[in-house]
């Protein structure tokens, strides 16, 4: 008893701001119980508004607890997190409408990351031959330029079987339409033009293998001669290994190519969907470990170069986007467990839901639609808890919160920080990218999903405490809660004593006062609501 | 001779940031003894520990430990090849619990079950604290932690910095007896400011100067010499 009032003196700023925050959350659901409506139909506005709050704050959340894990861990403000949620969600529409084009992608993207599994067989061959300093530095940006020619000449030739931004017929836009019809249009498959599969296939491999082999002279050039470590027994033959077999993977999706894309149209966009959010985590995963191998990891000690260059890949990666899917907005279909609207819906109850597949519930009156509000929340949860899981159950979880702290002592343990990072870097992005294609049906797909996601994700995490986890969940609520119920009362307006026209907030006001909020929030809670002091 | 040498630092140079931090030192340990680095506040005591490991990897000179070259590799390299550290503000994880301080150590799966029983008999009040945050420990319990940490793999060389710094003197006696105890097993440097502490452990010193390892000899001949000791120990 005595430690709950000490703990009540300590953080008394705490606890008055979430006493006045539970207040006004009180008043804000006060203000919404219609008292003209019978029994629990008064409640209709007050739990859609909390479940659409509930779901708004699991996408944030899903990208918050990445960048604020990444942050804590590593002092890199990713400011590309956004911009990985935004292709999360294209890859994933792209998986769910047009999955031919992703078979034909694989292939090539199989094919150019096998030549980097190579790189510690490279490393040690480059050890034993000894050359002139000068000549070390040299060879390597030869190999850069004959890498960029061969597989300058060969990626472009390579068929993949897409769509064209410019013309109607066959653009994103159109297909996602269609999609949303149900309807299937299969483009005919593109083939090899003017070279042969062998070339281009081989050629690719052999621009990699050249990449990897580049990639190991600037890292052994910028080494001190002494340096490196003897190749544990056994590390060089699992690195063939697993050449060999993803090289492989790569011939083998060629092979089966037509097959695998058919066998996708057939699935139910439910089965499509689950895939379509693999594939986007594991994009999103791999554009991590390519943006921290290489972008971040030269530069690791000063931050502001970091938070620099991790804007401008934010750049970078939205007019890829753009110039590839194209600038207008366009639509994804819900899978189909959540999309039934026949017979028996909108549900009455939960096991009618289950039933008959329905898009929407009726709760209290009010109909709610089951995958933007209740599916996305459910899985916001079930991340916080796998997320937490993770954090407080592995060896990896337990590496991370040491390291939060003190790196240093970390490394000092015997323990490989860097890889700790990349991993870490990875699996925060990729959450974003699972982010994106949840939030994609419920938001649609436009270039410009990850700005505004951004912005919210940095106040929520300003409010929670910005390398704090129950703080990004916290804020991630507290903003989802407080943009839903701002847009409700512009719909039905706040009734202001001694006025007589209702107040409606209009929709620009949605993000001035998230905004708002945190500038409160920081003015008495610097930190952030579970921040550590320093 | 050679062969009873554990760690050799043969003239090395630091720079931290844009200082010439050490500009000269070389330490020798022999096997199975503890070495202890004298020297003044800022003398360069921390960094020269820093640079064995490779935190503060120096520029010029070599680390040889068991007659293999270690300077320039990472540090977690050189960890793993049996090198336990204690840093200066002893580095407790607050977010993990005691029991996870220890844990994170591993260098494989089962090194803290086979040490439990040793580090229990150095620290018994560590049994008691087993499941606190880290957090909640007092200085000298976050001390005893710090030195069990670095006892749970299995470990040749020891760098202990400023292991009675802060601590009340039942607690400094209790620490030196551990440190005494773990000298049997393996061999330690210890970076120490209380030169009773330090003389009372170690059986030979390395004296180290504005960055210049300047003196090194048996304990025994230092304790008898209160010249050099006022000239390079006590406060100027």
């Amino acid at each position: 008893m005595n430690t709950l009032i000490s703990s009540f003196r300590r953080n008394r700023t705490f606890w008055i701001t979430l006493l006045v925050l539970i207040i006004i959350f009180a008043l804000g659901v006060r203000g919404l119980v219609d008292q003209e409506a019978e029994g629990g139909e008064r409640y209709k506005n007050v739990v859609i508004t909390i479940l659409r709050g509930l779901s708004t704050g699991s996408i944030i959340f899903l990208v918050a607890s990445g960048f604020s894990i990444i942050f804590g861990l590593m002092s890199v403000l990713n400011m590309a997190h956004g911009a990985i949620f935004m292709v999360g969600a294209y890859v994933g529409w792209t998986v769910a409408v047009r999955p031919d084009t992703v078979v034909d992608a694989t292939t090539p993207i199989a094919l150019l990351i096998s030549g980097f599994l190579l790189v510690p067989v490279w490393d040690q061959i480059i050890k034993k031959i000894k050359i002139s300093p000068a000549l070390s530095r040299l060879w390597p940006w030869l190999g850069l330029i004959l890498t960029l020619l061969v597989l300058g000449f060969l990626l472009p030739k390579y068929p993949i079987t897409s769509w064209d931004v410019g013309s109607y017929e066959i653009s994103p836009v159109n297909f996602a339409f269609a999609a949303s019809q149900g309807q299937v249009n299969v483009p005919e498959p593109e083939q090899f033009q003017g070279i042969s599969p062998l070339i281009g296939l081989g050629g690719i491999l052999l621009g990699s293998i050249l990449a990897g082999i580049t990639v190991t002279g600037f890292v052994a050039s910028r080494r001190p001669t002494t340096a490196g470590r003897a190749p544990q027994p056994g590390a060089l033959r699992k690195s063939l290994i697993n050449f060999i077999i993803v090289a492989l993977l790569g011939l083998l999706l060629y092979i089966f190519n037509t097959p695998i894309s058919n066998f996708l149209y057939t699935l139910d966009s439910t089965w499509l969907f689950i895939v379509a959010i693999l594939v986007a985590v594991a994009t999103g995963a791999g554009l991590g470990i390519l943006i921290e191998s290489t972008l971040i990891r030269p530069i690791y000690e000063s931050h502001m170069y970091v938070l620099m260059l991790t804007l401008g890949v934010n750049a970078i990666i939205i007019e890829v986007v753009r110039s590839i899917w194209g600038a207008p907005e366009f639509t994804m279909h819900r899978p189909s467990v959540f999309a039934g609207t026949g017979e028996g819906c909108p549900a009455e109850s939960f096991g009618d839901l289950l039933q008959y597949k329905c898009s929407t519930i009726r709760i209290l009156g009010g109909r709610v639609r089951t995958y933007n509000e209740i599916f996305i929340t459910i899985l916001g949860i079930v991340v916080l808890i796998a997320v937490w899981l993770l954090l407080q159950r592995t060896r990896l979880g337990m590496i991370v919160r040491a390291g939060v702290q003190d790196s240093e002592m970390v490394k000092a343990l015997g323990i490989n920080v860097q890889r700790i990072f990349t991993i870490v870097f990875s699996l925060g992005v990729g959450l974003a990218a699972m982010g994106g294609v949840i939030g994609a049906p419920s938001t649609g797909l436009t270039t410009t999903l990850g700005d505004s996601l951004l912005i919210n994700m940095l106040v929520a995490l300003a409010i929670g405490g910005l390398t704090s986890y129950p703080g990004a969940a916290a804020g991630a609520l507290i903003v989802g809660l407080l943009q839903q119920f701002i847009i409700k009362y512009g719909q039905i307006g706040i009734n202001i004593p001694f006025v007589e026209e209702a107040f409606k907030p209009s929709p620009p006001l949605v993000p001035a006062m998230t905004v708002l909020l945190m500038v409160v929030i920081l003015l008495v809670l610097p930190q952030g609501l579970f921040g550590r002091k320093e | 001779m050679e062969n009873n040498t554990l760690l050799k630092v043969n003239d090395i140079h630091t720079f931290i940031g844009q200082f010439h931090i050490l500009q000269g030192v070389s330490v020798e340990i022999p096997k199975g003894k503890i070495v202890s680095l004298l020297g003044r506040n800022g003398a360069g005591k921390t960094t020269t520990l820093k640079s064995i490991l490779g935190l503060a990897p120096p520029t010029q000179g070599q680390v040889i430990l068991d007659g293999e070259e270690i300077q320039g590799r990472r540090s977690y390299d050189i960890a793993n090849m049996g090198i336990g550290f204690v840093p200066e503000h002893r580095a407790i994880f607050r977010d993990l619990s005691v029991h996870e301080n220890l844990l994170i150590a591993e260098r494989k799966k089962g090194d803290l079950e086979k040490k439990e029983e040793l580090i229990f008999s150095l620290f018994p009040d560590l049994k008691r604290l087993i499941k606190l945050p880290g957090t909640n420990l007092s200085g000298g319990q976050q001390q005893m932690l710090a030195v069990a940490r670095a006892l749970v793999p299995d470990n040749k060389l020891l760098l202990i910095d400023e292991p009675s710094e802060g601590l009340a003197p039942v607690l400094i006696e209790q620490m030196m007896e551990a440190i005494r105890q773990l000298s049997a097993e393996s061999t330690v440097l210890l970076v120490e400011q209380n030169f009773i502490v330090a003389s009372q452990l170690a059986e030979s010193y390395v004296i180290i100067e504005e960055g210049h390892s300047v003196k090194s000899g048996k304990m025994v001949d230092l304790a008898a010499d209160p010249e050099t000791i006022h000239r390079y120990l006590e406060a100027a």
